[in-house]
């Protein structure tokens, strides 16, 4: 006689939704801790009586550190599974956090601030968090999944820069050092149920590539497609952080007060949730290439009836909404391309050389916009420079090929 | 079970943003300025009180306006908490290093709280 045991269903740390909730609050953390360094620059270099140029260079250190690393990161979170290489993360940007508020010597502060919190957040990054959800939610669900947790993102964006704030005026800035590290030792607690997608000593599943990692990543740049949306990601990062960086001086230029530039930034979190979450819905519902294409087009556009206009706190909130609808839109429809071409299996390590190259156009976006900023004596020069790298990334994006491609079909 | 949707999308966020709020409410209590301090300071006074009214009370309390805000009841001044809040404001804060439109809002709401729960 035989006996039939019906399957155990999932304990509820594992269900669908708790996994979701936990890789959003991951994404929230991840990117909000992050987003409030730039409170600290002020505090920290008086304590210490340091030029600003000892924080800066720690965050472009952090910046460059951060983007070499995610492609490293991504292939530790193919080959051991996202939930093991969130928590190393997470410890180690803990510990950067925690060195960043106790360390007075400025090589240090570069060590901790700028390479041990680099490699912690690609380590606990929404990228990889992506390529969990990426291999656990169903195909029809996984660009939705990607707009969410990128959505995420940017809501910690939005909400943590407040709280630094307040915890610095309360507590002073070590103690809100403290604070924030503590806060992103809680991804381990929130990678816990991303254990359900362990990719460790997996092969491949059905209907993926059997490629080595080497060879996928190989076979990858030799694809066309592949090649041209991370070319077109490049445009992102050097919008993005010429924006980000230079927007608040060039306002003040333009008579725009120190508020309502505070206000205008602050527009660009909240419309950045919106935009992340409907570019999620819009890549599960067709083609992807067209609407990053359009995202594209329309940043362009914006950027030059914003410059060709007067500038005015009307003009500079609509701008401002505008291009935070816009900001990461572009982020669930490149992973979902990454997804479609290349598969789930190496996703991450594939989407983080796709990041790789964005983190190399945001350097040149802050970088450039400072240097023929001092060359000039505005920012003109750069503003067009964005606004032609928005329409060659429109460009680019058309000729991809949104299918699996021929190499990573399944064997 | 099935998959979620947008319901569970909104209630994620939301979820979010109350829980950020009661912990900003926390943090905020504890930059709460004692009467005797003096100095940079936010103070808010009742939504909706106009600007005109805000700054003749901020002067009666014998302080210095540094700068107002698009919301003409939070202001950034210089003078002692104590009297601020006796000429009429809801409270006085530490300055914050971001937006007062943004960190006075939520003082608001948390001396509308302290008032309500005795804090």
């Amino acid at each position: 006689m035989t006996t039939e045991t019906a399957p155990r269903p999932a304990p509820w740390y594992f269900l669908p939704m708790t996994v979701l909730v936990a890789g959003c609050m991951v994404a929230i953390i991840n990117f909000g801790v992050r987003s409030t360094f730039g409170l600290f620059t002020v505090p920290i270099s008086e304590a210490h009586q340091w030029p600003r140029e000892v924080f800066s260079l720690a965050v472009a250190i952090q910046n460059l550190v951060w983007g070499i690393a995610t492609p490293l990161a991504g292939m530790m979170a193919d080959r051991f599974g996202s939930a093991r290489v969130l928590m190393t993360g997470a410890v180690i940007y803990a510990i950067g956090v925690v060195v960043m508020a106790t360390s007075s010597n400025p090589l240090v502060f570069h060590l901790g601030g700028g390479i041990l919190v680099g490699i912690g957040i690609a380590l606990s990054s929404f990228s990889i968090v992506m390529a969990a959800l990426g291999r656990i939610v169903p195909p029809e669900k996984r660009s939705w999944a990607f707009g969410l947790a990128t959505a995420s993102g940017s809501l910690g964006q939005f909400i943590f820069a407040p709280f630094a704030a307040a915890l610095l005026s309360a507590y002073g800035w070590q103690n809100a050092l403290y604070v924030l590290a503590a806060s992103s030792l809680g991804i381990i607690l929130f990678a816990l149920p991303l254990m359900v997608q362990n990719t460790s000593r997996s092969t491949a599943v059905a209907g993926e590539t059997d490629l080595s990692m080497g060879q996928a990543i190989s076979k990858a740049f030799g694809e066309r497609s592949y090649v041209l949306l991370t070319s077109g990601f490049f445009v992102c990062g050097f919008q993005l952080a010429f924006i980000t960086v230079h927007l608040p001086p060039y306002l003040a230029e333009h008579g725009i007060s120190k508020e309502m530039a505070g206000l205008a930034m602050g527009l660009i979190g909240l419309f950045n949730v919106a935009g992340s979450y409907l570019s999620g819905i819009i890549g599960g519902r067709g083609e992807k290439r067209m609407p990053l294409s359009l995202i594209y087009l329309a940043r362009s556009a914006a950027v030059v009836a914003f410059i060709m206009l007067p500038i005015t706190p009307v003009t500079t909130l609509i701008f401002t909404a505008t291009m935070g609808f816009l900001w990461l839109s572009t982020v669930p429809l490149t992973m979902g391309l990454v997804t479609v071409m290349f598969g789930t299996r190496y996703m991450a390590t594939l989407y983080g050389f796709v990041f790789l190259s964005h983190q190399v156009g945001s350097f040149l976006g802050v970088w450039l916009g400072g240097r023929l900023y001092d060359m000039y004596g505005n920012y003109d020069i750069v503003w067009w420079m964005g606004v032609a790298l928005g329409v060659f990334a429109a460009i680019v994006h058309l000729p991809i090929i949104e299918k699996r491609a021929a190499t990573f079909a399944a064997t | 079970m099935g998959y979620p949707g947008h319901r569970f999308a909104l209630g994620l966020f939301a979820g979010v943003i109350f829980v950020w709020l009661a912990v900003m409410m926390v943090v905020m209590r504890h930059s709460v300025l004692p009467p005797e301090a003096t100095g940079t300071m936010m103070v808010v006074f009742e939504p909706g009180t106009a600007p005109d009214a805000a700054f003749a009370a901020i002067t009666r309390a014998g302080a210095k306006p540094i700068r107002d805000t698009s919301f003409g009841f939070i202001w950034v001044v210089d003078g002692e908490a104590g009297k601020l809040v006796k000429e009429g404001a809801l409270g006085a804060y530490r300055d914050l290093p971001i937006s007062p439109i943004v960190s006075g809002c939520v003082a608001v709401v948390d001396a509308k709280a302290a008032d309500a729960f005795g804090l």
